[in-house]
């Protein structure tokens, strides 16, 4: 076994171990393992003989094939190439004196067989003259066909993903982008534009149908999956950067809404972020993706720390004296719940709940965006403030403020820190990184009765408040966006089921904007099947869309969102500029439509409001 | 349908080839020229009407032969696909929503980056005219940047395979024809391809199809496979002295044209001419890259004279007969024509900046900026010495 080892090595290495394993097989045969060193030996025999082969390879320098190179080298019988053909008829002889020759002399020939063989110098003055003919003829006619190896090469310059094609994007090559709903209207349009720039993409669809695979660019990988089966999703999101999710019900029974178009983008967000913290754990480190826990109450022990604290706006003695009283408690109930209850009956009084926040060892909360809090209870409304300032010195805090209302039942949400606002008006805006405590206040001011069932039909007693904590979480910043969301407008669906629909979609995006994940929320007006690119877009908040929009230029925003910093965490309306008719104009159009090549994206977006 | 047409095209692939047989004539005498395009609408005047007199005896529109889904206008057939401009063609139809449809020659490698980037390749070649009709189901406008590769029979792509698809969109009802010619091919009938060129526009519109011509004059794309990498990899470059001149343009330019006049309603029957900003001398875009790469070309000057003998010596040969018409062009060359117009007029047309259109010099400098950075960033890592494309 030994000296099979040996002779393999030996055949990529030097002279001199090829000879020494030589001498090792012959010698073995009268050893004890006899067996299995015959085996070897005559394996090794032919192994040997290559070796040998492939050191004459290399002494000869130029040539490919040993009996090939003998014969041609006695035809031509060059002195050059005398002292080589020596060699190799002693290297088939005794490997001693080769060894000796291959030490002396390195193998640097000053003019190789090749030179002089005829057929050579044919075929090489033939290339000259061929080379010289097609540029001479190049010269005189319209049309020409490059070579097929120029082509290729100047197709990887100018075509696919060289600087000098329209649609090339720095670090679209290292960005793998999945397609959920790659066969819808957009989807399609979607996978070429990504394509055509470089990305890798991923399509996620539910069933490889020939026709479906058809629709696609061959060199997209297809995954398939469903959203509404977070199962499936799993091998979905490997390896994904972004998601760009244009998957849509394909009717408006509410089933099918639900499973697509809410609990779909769940899933998958669920599955993203999953695989971005199965990544940070690999890394042995924390997504940058992942939020950060700041407080869950899952047992007794998680309420310490915590403080119930009670005050009045107004120091007036009189009117705390008449005013019925406050009380508030926290508590871990039997059920298992952190609940925050109580009254406030006292005008102008409040009761709240406060903590120091202690953060795990280097994470600050300047690289967070904003706090998510899931709750439920009575579906009041609250402030949340927080206190920023030097934490040895807590007088020089101060204190920024922001309202969030509940749901009745169970929500989650989402409190970007740029929506808090100083309490005195003087004082900066928030710097995360300041924040040393956090507080819930409850007070009857501003509260809005809960409507719907769960409101109970009974009058509600505004003051009394019920919240139950699950968890506080930060989310985390990011430069891009990760996760973009095709929803709609509710203009062009169908009056009827308008309004189930866009309940799902809004359920969707809220579940897109608390993951943590950087979106953006696209609500295109009604689709039209057009090119793009030759209207100009009204971007706008605020559902005030009334022109249709291209299924191409949809597209084109979601690709350009890809790497748009204005993008992230953000949802907006857009659709077709309204053109009046001939003579009916109000007022003039002053700019013109941007040209494709411009990026209309970025000063579109930096005006629209950010954690919409 | 499709089993009518071929019998229908059988008639004129006959006649022309009648035309076509003597190469020889045809490419010297002129009054044979003057009276082939007359002779090509009457043919084709006789074969477009016969379908429409049996549809109206059917009752029946071209529009409507294939009842059902009405076709939708974003559907797209580009003939010419893998061509130095219909690469272009494809990307931005695709990038702009369209649904590309390519017709591609049945070749044993076939065209993946047409599939790479999302368009469907449907195998036809228009020097078989039965496979025609089947990949023009379904489409609403053709774009026909093909020509025939130098090295091959001109007449078969560029004349008879021509003629089969303009009277196949005749007859299914295409609504829509984009037809890329060359400029000036009006004025030399000298050059076969030219001439073809221009006797097909003339099939074109004397067919009645929805169309539009656009004539063009030379390709950024081709020079720097002809001048730029030479410089670079030292060898030698080939060139004239002929004094004529052309604007190069950008083919991503040109596609971007094609489509704001393919949607213009405007532009139908219109015959555009696409000239870059600048016309050229070959010399001058030369000394342009010379001064861009920051190194002296070996240049090999050859006279147009040379040229000119040459093709005259090859025709006298039947056997190199195709050589002296590969070599056709340079009569042109020896006739300093101009391939250039003004644009203004056609950026109004279609409402583009002027600006917008990328001049030579800035084409080339973004060329060797970017090959001269890859190459610094090569020679780093590297001792292979062909990175030049």
């Amino acid at each position: 076994m030994e000296a099979t080892a040996a002779t393999i090595s030996c055949a990529n290495l030097s002279s001199t171990t090829t000879h020494q394993c030589k001498w090792n097989q012959r010698l073995r045969p009268s050893s004890d393992l006899y067996r299995t060193i015959r085996f070897s030996n005559s394996f090794s025999s032919g192994n040997g003989s290559r070796s040998s082969r492939s050191l004459i390879a290399r002494a000869a320098a130029n040539t490919d094939n040993k009996g090939k190179k003998k014969t041609k080298s006695k035809k031509a019988a060059v002195a050059a190439d005398e002292e080589k053909v020596d060699e190799i008829v002693d290297s088939s002889e005794g490997f001693q004196q080769q060894q000796q020759q291959q030490q002396q002399q390195p193998p640097q020939p000053k003019i190789t067989l090749d030179d002089v063989n005829p057929v050579g110098l044919g075929r090489k003055s033939r290339q000259l003259f061929d080379e010289v003919w097609r540029k001479f003829s190049g010269l005189g006619q319209i049309s020409r066909t490059a070579r097929m190896d120029d082509k290729e090469a100047l197709d990887a310059l100018l075509i696919r993903e060289g600087p000098m094609c329209e649609f090339a994007i720095p670090g679209a090559q290292n960005t793998t982008v999945l397609v959920v709903g790659a066969t819808s209207r957009i989807g399609r349009i979607v996978v070429r534009k990504l394509m055509l720039r470089g990305y890798s993409v991923k399509a996620l669809v539910r069933k490889a149908d020939e026709d479906v695979v058809d629709v696609l660019p061959r060199s997209v990988e297809i995954v398939i999956g469903d959203v509404g089966d977070a199962n499936t999703l799993k091998a979905a999101v490997e390896g994904c950067n972004k998601i760009i999710y244009c998957a849509t019900a394909r009717s408006t029974i509410t089933a099918d809404l639900f499973r697509v178009d809410h609990q779909g983008v769940y899933n998958i967000t669920k599955a993203f972020q999953d695989y971005n913290n199965k990544l940070a754990q690999l890394r042995a480190g924390k997504s940058s993706k992942s939020k950060l826990l700041l407080a869950k109450f899952k047992s007794e022990e998680s309420l310490n720390g915590w403080e119930v604290r009670q005050g009045t706006y107004f120091q007036d003695v009189v009117a705390a004296k008449y005013d019925g009283g406050m009380d508030a408690k926290f508590e871990y109930t039997e059920t298992g719940e952190a609940l925050f209850s109580g009254y406030v009956f006292t005008r102008g009084g409040y009761v709240e709940l406060s903590t120091k926040l202690s953060l795990p060892l280097g994470s600050t909360l300047d690289r967070y965006e904003g706090i998510i809090l899931s709750v439920g209870g009575n579906g009041r409304s609250y402030v949340l403030i927080l206190e920023a300032g030097p934490s040895a010195d807590t007088t020089q805090s101060k204190l920024y403020f922001s309202r969030f209302s509940t749901k009745a039942g169970f929500c989650r949400v989402r409190i970007p820190f740029s929506s808090f606002r100083p309490v005195k008006p003087d004082d900066p805006p928030l710097d995360p990184f300041l924040v040393h405590t956090l507080t819930i206040r409850f007070e009857p001011r501003r509260q809005r009765p809960v409507e719907g069932p769960a409101a109970g039909g009974k009058q509600q007693d505004l003051r009394s408040f019920k919240l139950i904590l699950e968890y506080i979480k930060a989310l985390p910043t990011g430069q891009e966006t990760d996760f973009i969301l095709v929803s709609c407008t509710g203009s062009g669906v169908e009056p009827t089921r308008r309004e189930q629909v866009l309940k799902a979609k809004r359920a969707g995006e809220d579940s897109l904007r608390r993951s943590g994940l950087g979106y953006t929320i696209i609500r295109p007006g009604p689709l039209k099947e057009e090119p793009g690119g030759q209207r100009a877009l009204i971007f706008d908040q605020g559902n005030r869309i009334t022109q249709a929009i291209s299924c191409a230029d949809v597209a084109d925003i979601c690709v350009k969102a890809l790497h748009d910093f204005t993008a992230r965490n953000k949802s907006f309306d857009v659709c077709y500029e309204y053109v009046a008719e001939q003579g009916r104009e109000l007022y003039e159009l002053v700019a013109h439509l941007p040209d494709k090549a411009n990026n209309y994206l970025t000063p579109a977006l930096s005006v629209l409001e950010k954690n919409t | 349908m499709a089993l009518r047409l071929p019998t229908q095209l059988a008639t004129p692939g006959k006649l022309h080839r009648h035309a076509f047989s003597s190469r020889r004539t045809f490419a010297a005498s002129d009054a044979l020229f003057s009276s082939f395009p007359s002779f090509a609408s009457s043919s084709s005047a006789r074969t477009c009407l016969l379908p429409v007199v049996r549809c109206t005896a059917q009752q029946t529109g071209p529009v409507n032969l294939a009842p059902g889904t009405p076709v939708r206008p974003t559907s797209i057939l580009v003939v010419g696909a893998t061509g130095t401009l219909g690469r272009q063609i494809v990307r931005r139809a695709l990038d702009e929503g369209y649904e590309v449809r390519c017709l591609v020659r049945p070749r044993p490698a076939p065209a993946d980056f047409l599939r790479d980037w999302g368009a469907i390749v449907v195998n036809a070649d228009l020097s078989k005219p039965e496979t025609i009709p089947a990949t023009l189901v379904g489409i609403h406008t053709i774009i026909d940047c093909a020509t025939g590769r130098p090295e091959e029979p001109i007449k078969t792509v560029d004349w008879e395979g021509k003629v089969a698809l303009i009277q196949c969109a005749k007859a299914m009802g295409i609504q829509k024809y984009i037809f890329f010619s060359i400029h000036n091919c009006d004025k030399h009938p000298e050059v076969p391809l030219m001439e073809i060129k221009y006797c097909t526009e003339k099939f074109l519109k004397d067919a009645g199809l929805n169309h539009i011509i656009i004539r063009l004059c030379g390709f950024m794309q081709g020079l720097i496979g002809q001048y730029a990498v030479p410089i670079l990899e030292e060898k030698s470059v080939w060139g004239t002295d002929a004094p004529t001149r052309i604007a190069y343009m950008d083919t991503q330019d040109i596609a971007r044209l094609t489509f704001i006049a393919l949607r213009n309603e405007n532009m139908n029957g219109k015959l555009l001419t696409f000239a870059g900003p600048r016309a050229w001398t070959t010399q001058e875009v030369i000394t342009l890259c010379e001064r861009l790469a920051g190194q002296d070309a070996n240049v090999t000057t050859v006279p147009v004279s040379v040229l000119r003998f040459t093709r005259q010596l090859t025709r006298l040969f039947e056997w190199t007969s195709d050589v002296a018409d590969r070599l056709a062009f340079s009569e042109v060359l020896t006739s300093d024509t101009v391939f250039s117009v003004p644009m203004t007029e056609t950026y109004n047309l279609l409402g583009v900046d002027a600006k917008d259109i990328i001049t030579l010099e800035k084409y080339l400098q973004d060329y060797f900026t970017n090959i001269l950075k890859k190459l610094k960033d090569l020679k780093a890592q590297s001792k292979q010495s062909d990175f030049f494309i």
